[in-house]
């Protein structure tokens, strides 16, 4: 049988659907493992990008190594070292989901606010806006669609990361995949990962979604110009 | 309140201002300007020279490392920065037009910052597309959407939008093709007819400098100035060798450009209507005659070639060369008169009024004895730039 | 933190880490060897590149455990399946950078080298490809780096890794362990990414050296885009 043979017979059976550790249970605490860390990522990541982005200097260089290096950083070890010290509390999954979250937001804001063209920032000093006032009216909407970006790059880790946090003992999808894993259940596992997929796509479709909606008329037209 | 707090008319005064950088290079040494107010003043100078520097140091973008700037008698560095520059209109080269807002939110951008309600803003914004020449349809498209020169001109009229009494312009005509660059400083100069503000442009082209400054700073490099003086005097006495090298070569007869044909002797002797005879035109006693028709220059004949032919002859019949271009007397230089002699075949140019109608020509020894007494008395006078019309040179 | 347990354990260590350096190393190579063509095809080809992405955006999304899942039935649960995962996402990765690197390439220099003579394969191989290397070699060093930290989630379908450490570790509540593998983990993804700028700078040696530019003319560059 294949994966998705597997994966199917799994999802359409109904005894799934109901009582305790079902699919919709799992797969709402799943939606809350993932939006809490990224909100709070996203708190940190967007503020502290965008004001490195606008002064540039120092900060920069620090932005880049962050960048290059957050990637080296493997989940499941941050989690473990976590769950050997504390134990299985909110802040042995919380804490590694939002300091990894961190970097691809910030990165991301910082580079799309320091590729805002140097004469339009200087265009905006030059007419009397103030630093707040550039930032929020012309650096931020212009550095929307790295912004977005960012913030889509680390939604999907953080979706992938919370299935593996299961592991450690987190509810969620991933709960499926590692207890099947355990009782050498292919079904649960294979149904598990499919759910998993879908769930990452539809993040994608909705940050596709949120673009259109959010970034202004002129930089999707000029985008599609080039 | 269209501009924040900037009352009197932008004189522009600098003492002593340096500004000298933490690698030791020194942008602006010592800079002494006066900027009249309502005046264009035009720094140029080569790649370098400070020149930019120092008009971002007067909006504050640059701070001088010594020396002080006034506006209107009061130091800049008291006041701050924001509203400092709310008050000074700043034009780029690249336009910084925003791109994530339209073109009339654009324009409106400094009156939006200074409290207005969007839509009196947005209105305002249309009146200056119309002031500067932009179709009102183009108010809701966005900047890529525009040419080049359509986008400058928006970043013309977005420095204008709070009504600043000072603009500063960083080589705002660099970017664009010579066709376009001419259109916009005919534009600027008209504006500037109305409207009267202080101007402080920045450009590495001396032809510009000369064209639309009432005062033109010739900078050296490394921050000095080598000469400031209006740009006929620029032509006409450049200060050292440096100075005339910038200026370039054959500016005595770009000199003549800012010198008047009013005051110029015309012969009318050689002109003749169509249906006079050829006989006629012998009896004139010119080498050349300039052939009318309904008093509109039609062509020269050359009355060597008519001789032979019967005397009743109309003028109309013959042969005629074409006649160029010729000057309006009053509105075109000295130079356009010039040029129109050296492109005739007759060596002489058709001078006409403003309606066209031909009041006599110009021969090379007229013209002679107009430029010897344009340098004799220096009382040269500012030639009008027609915005419609043959060029004047 | 038992250091103690280092040495006794030394052969272990040393294989779990030749394991995952093999499990990042080699996916990398692989997503290349495929990006290559592809990235070449996509950039000659306009109109192949917005399907290509899409795909390539939905894989990237797919999380790496379900991946691995999902190859099981075909590949058991063996190194190739985590091997074949892991080139899928160097190749989301590596094929973007390809076709970038690819386009930057300024059209006055590939027009210049048609107009000498280059037919167009010797033109990619000897122009086109040495000047998008730097493109190239990012998207590279990305996808060496995450597969090296990748690798280590395997582990949890029983593929032989660093990320062994982790869970012995926390059933052992030993975190030495963890520390080990955290630190060899990170050190062997800084190490290739180290390996990786070299290589990049031995293939590109026309490229400046951004610390040798005067700093004025960078902070007028940063300015005004232009020198006044």
């Amino acid at each position: 049988m294949s994966f998705f043979s597997w994966a199917w017979d799994w999802v359409t059976t109904d005894a799934n659907w109901h009582g305790s550790g079902s699919i919709p249970q799992q797969l709402v605490a799943h939606l809350g493992y993932s939006v809490l860390p990224l909100l709070i990522a996203a708190l940190i990541g967007v503020p502290v990008g965008v004001a490195i982005g606008h002064r540039g200097g120092k900060g920069a260089v620090v932005v880049i190594n962050v960048g290059n290096a957050w990637r080296a950083i493997p989940t499941l070890g941050l989690l473990t070292l976590l769950a050997v010290f504390l134990g299985f509390s909110p802040l042995t999954w919380l804490l590694p989901l939002v300091v990894l979250a961190i970097p691809p937001i910030l990165v991301n804001a910082y580079e799309g606010v320091a590729a805002v063209d140097p004469s339009i920032k200087d265009a905006a000093a030059g007419m009397g806006m103030t630093p707040w006032q550039q930032v929020t009216r012309v650096e931020i909407p212009n550095a929307l669609p790295l912004i977005l970006v960012g913030l889509r790059t680390a939604a999907i880790f953080v979706v992938a990361t919370a299935t593996i946090a299961a592991y450690i003992g987190l509810g969620g999808l991933g709960r499926f995949i590692i207890d099947g894993l355990a009782s050498n259940q292919y079904g649960p596992v294979a149904g598990g990962a499919l759910l998993v997929v879908i769930l990452a796509v539809l993040v994608l479709a909705l940050f596709a979604g949120l673009s259109r909606l959010v970034i202004p008329a002129g930089l999707r037209k000029q985008a599609k110009t080039e | 309140m269209f501009y924040a707090d900037t009352p009197g008319g932008g004189l522009i005064t600098f003492e002593a201002v340096t500004k000298r950088y933490p690698d030791g290079t020194v942008a602006v040494d010592g800079l002494d300007l006066e900027v009249p107010a309502g005046k264009t003043v035009v720094l140029v100078g080569p790649s370098g020279c400070g020149k930019t520097t120092s008009l971002r140091m007067i909006n504050r973008l640059v701070e001088p490392t010594q020396g002080t700037i006034l506006l209107d008698g009061t130091d800049i560095k008291e006041r701050n920065p924001a509203h400092l520059r709310r008050g000074i209109g700043y034009v780029i080269q690249q336009t910084g037009l925003f791109p994530h807002r339209t073109v009339e939110d654009n324009i409106a951008t400094v009156p939006v910052l200074n409290g207005w309600p969007r839509k009196k803003a947005r209105a305002r914004a249309g009146e200056l597309m119309t002031l500067v020449g932009l179709d009102p349809a183009l108010a809701e498209r966005y900047p890529h959407q525009l040419s080049g020169g359509q986008q400058q001109r928006v970043g013309v009229a977005r420095a204008l939008a709070a009504d600043p009494p000072v603009l500063l312009m960083d080589e705002p005509f660099s970017a664009v093709d010579p066709v376009v660059r001419a259109s916009l400083q005919d534009l600027l100069m008209s504006l500037q007819a109305e409207l009267r503000k202080t101007i402080v442009l920045v450009t590495h082209d001396i032809e510009e400098a000369i064209k639309v400054g009432d005062l033109v700073a010739l900078f050296r490099p490394h921050g000095k100035i080598a000469q400031l003086a209006p740009p006929e005097q620029l032509l006409a006495a450049p200060a050292d060798d440096y100075v005339a090298g910038f200026v370039g070569f054959d500016r005595g007869i770009r000199r003549l450009s800012f010198v008047s044909t009013a005051e110029l002797t015309l012969d009318t002797g050689a002109v003749l209507p169509a249906d006079a005879t050829v006989a006629q035109a012998l009896a004139a006693g010119r080498p050349w005659i300039c052939v009318t028709e309904a008093q509109r220059p039609r062509g020269w004949v050359d009355v060597a070639t008519i001789a032979a032919l019967p005397g009743g002859t109309a003028l109309g019949q013959v042969r005629a060369e074409p006649i160029g271009h010729p000057f309006t007397v009053g509105t075109d230089s000295l130079r356009a008169a010039l040029d129109a002699a050296v492109l005739s075949p007759a060596g002489q140019a058709v001078a006409v009024d403003d309606d066209g109608l031909v009041l006599g020509v110009a021969t090379f020894d007229q013209l002679r004895a107009a430029i010897q007494a344009a340098d004799g008395n220096h009382d040269t006078r500012q030639v009008q730039h027609a915005q419609e019309g043959p060029p004047s040179l | 933190m038992m250091w103690s347990w280092i040495p006794s354990n030394w052969s272990l260590i040393w294989q779990l880490t030749w394991e995952n350096t093999k499990l990042g190393v080699l996916p990398a190579l692989y997503g290349l060897v495929i990006s290559l063509p592809l990235g070449v095809l996509a950039a000659r080809w306009r109109w192949v590149y917005p399907p290509v992405l899409t795909v390539v955006n939905i894989l990237y999304a797919v999380p790496s455990l379900a991946l691995f899942i999902a190859l099981i039935p075909a590949f058991g649960l063996t190194d190739t399946t985590v091997i074949i995962a892991l080139t899928v996402f160097s190749l989301c990765v590596i094929l973007p950078n390809v076709v970038a690197g690819l386009r930057a390439v300024p059209a006055a220099v590939t027009q210049a080298a048609t107009a000498m003579g280059y037919g167009p394969l010797r033109r990619l191989a000897t122009v086109e490809l040495p000047l998008a290397v730097p493109v190239i070699l990012a998207g590279l060093r990305i996808g060496v780096v995450a597969s090296i930290s990748l690798a280590s989630v395997g582990q949890l379908i029983g593929v032989s890794s660093l990320g062994y450490l982790f869970i012995d570790g926390l059933q052992r509540s030993f975190p030495t362990e963890i520390y080990v593998g955290l630190f060899l983990v990170i050190v062997l993804a800084l190490v290739c990414d180290l390996i990786l700028v070299a290589v990049k700078r031995a293939l590109t040696p026309w490229a400046p050296r951004p610390e040798r530019q005067p700093r004025r003319q960078q902070r007028r560059q940063q300015l005004t885009g232009a020198a006044s």
